[in-house]
């Protein structure tokens, strides 16, 4: 059964004075105006933190009440920073299922009400126990795959300066970004570091945020054409490769295979950039280059809005803010509104046919590949 | 650093992988039979960071490399004396529930 996004509803991503429900609410009902408020039969929800550490449980049926939707059946899925690309796949198996006819996805976070050590602490909880014993954290994991990275290529710390900057550039022409200044590689360079070779500037920032998407069946700009998930090792030492994430090459394949389409279609990128210098590693284990060659696409401009293959012209996750239950399901939106022909300011300037969106979720455990584009030839 | 020095692996004996010890079962193939196996505590670092806010109970800056041993088994461990660079040689040990490393005298 074909199933195709049919709005999209985002709203400002960064310090916000609303709570969760809030939040969670303004971007579903900019969604739901979308479709003119036609009826939802399924509801999916994602977010992090919205039990345990935070204590708002019932965020599902909180949040059903505030819509109207309480008529609708509902699901809560959890993937930690990959839950928004998560709660996308489900709805749309569910809606693929036959047994629902729209489905209304939000992915939400609060996170700027707590401190910068209790958010480590948290994240750190998707981590290997054994590796957080040590003292890591996720910067710090990431850090040591950027480290491998740079070394099994030969190359230097720049690149992760050379990935902020062109984060933080596209982030500045879309209005819902947490960022809106672009940066120089020298304040890259020179910003507070966090885990070296990652600095301030490399690193995804805490933020507040929601995105919905409502899902239809039948076909339009934005039809789902092909989806794949991915698990990797949740310890990183027992990992076969450590210079990009093995689990979003078993998603692409997968996604790839689905779609019936090769990574030379994708004419559009959102990827899962919760340090810069993962850009690279994406851009590589999606096949959109081969390995080690992340960086020529960043030096020849062939990830710009008007290059190649545009890569995150939201600004992506080190420039649009990293609510982290939000982000993933933003990724797959903002291809939406690419191949809708709705991204505004951040518009790649044509109409794409293909576009890819990619999640990740911890240090990349368990990764998301999500192809969307128009039906046919 | 003495190349007699060993530290325990385990090694499933279904698959013959060899690894660093879990609570649980090869992480590659599920099996539980596995026993333990010791090799030398020299290795090779591949990676290494300088967290500034490391994870609770430890002090900033906080250095953890990871070190490539014999059989291509890898380990993340404390490095107290200074932000290794790749390459550099280090003999790992067990401390608790952690793994330190100590770098040949710069």
């Amino acid at each position: 059964m074909t199933v195709h996004v049919a709005s999209v509803g985002m709203g400002r991503f960064g310090k916000r004075a609303e709570g969760l429900i809030a939040l969670g609410a303004e971007a579903a009902n900019l969604a739901l105006e979308g479709v003119g408020r036609k009826p939802v039969d399924l509801l999916v929800v994602g977010s992090m933190f919205a039990q345990g550490p935070h204590g708002r449980e019932a965020l599902l049926p909180r949040l059903a009440s505030v819509l109207g939707l309480e008529a609708a059946s509902g699901f809560r899925v959890d993937s930690s920073s990959g839950t928004g690309g998560m709660a996308f796949h489900a709805a749309v198996l569910a809606l693929e299922s036959g047994r629902f006819e729209r489905a209304l996805v939000i992915g939400a976070e609060k996170m700027t009400d707590r401190s910068t050590a209790e958010i480590t602490k948290d994240l750190a909880a998707s981590l290997h126990m054994s590796e957080v014993a040590a003292g890591a954290t996720m910067p710090g994991l990431a850090a040591i795959v950027t480290s491998r990275y740079i070394q099994r290529y030969g190359l230097s710390d720049q690149i992760c300066d050379i990935a902020t900057v062109h984060a933080r550039a596209m982030a500045a022409t879309n209005p819902n970004a947490h960022f809106q200044k672009a940066v120089t590689l020298e304040e890259a360079a020179k910003s507070k570091p966090v885990a070296l070779p990652l600095r301030l500037l490399h690193c995804s920032a805490i933020s507040d945020g929601a995105t919905a998407v409502v899902l239809e069946r039948g076909a339009g700009p934005a039809t789902v054409l092909g989806l794949g998930q991915g698990f990797d090792a949740l310890r990183i030492v027992d990992r076969e490769d450590l210079t990009g994430f093995a689990a979003t090459r078993v998603a692409a394949r997968r996604a790839y295979e689905s779609a019936h389409l090769t990574r030379k279609e994708v004419e559009v990128l959102e990827v899962h950039d919760a340090f810069s210098p993962f850009l690279l590693m994406h851009l590589e284990d999606l096949g959109i280059c081969g390995p080690g060659e992340g960086l020529e696409w960043f030096e020849k401009g062939w990830v710009g809005l008007s290059g190649r293959v545009p890569l995150n012209p939201s600004g992506g996750v080190v420039g649009r803010g990293h609510p982290v239950g939000a982000s993933g399901l933003a990724e797959v939106a903002e291809v939406a509104l690419q191949l809708r022909g709705e991204a505004g300011g951040h518009s790649i300037g044509k109409l794409p046919k293909v576009g890819l969106a990619q999640t990740i979720s911890g240090i990349g455990s368990h990764n998301f590949v999500t192809i969307l584009g128009k039906e046919g030839p | 650093m003495t190349s007699s020095t060993t530290i325990e692996l385990t090694r499933c004996e279904a698959c013959h992988n060899r690894f660093l010890p879990t609570d649980g079962p090869c992480p590659k193939c599920g099996s539980a039979d596995c026993v333990p196996y010791p090799i030398s505590a020299v290795g090779r670092v591949l990676a290494a960071t300088e967290l500034h806010y490391p994870a609770s109970g430890w002090q900033a800056p906080h250095r953890l490399a990871l070190i490539e041993l014999t059989d291509a088994v890898r380990v993340l461990a404390i490095v107290e004396e200074r932000l290794p660079v790749p390459g550099a040689l280090v003999e790992v040990r067990r401390e608790g529930d952690v793994y330190k490393g100590r770098l040949e005298p710069a």
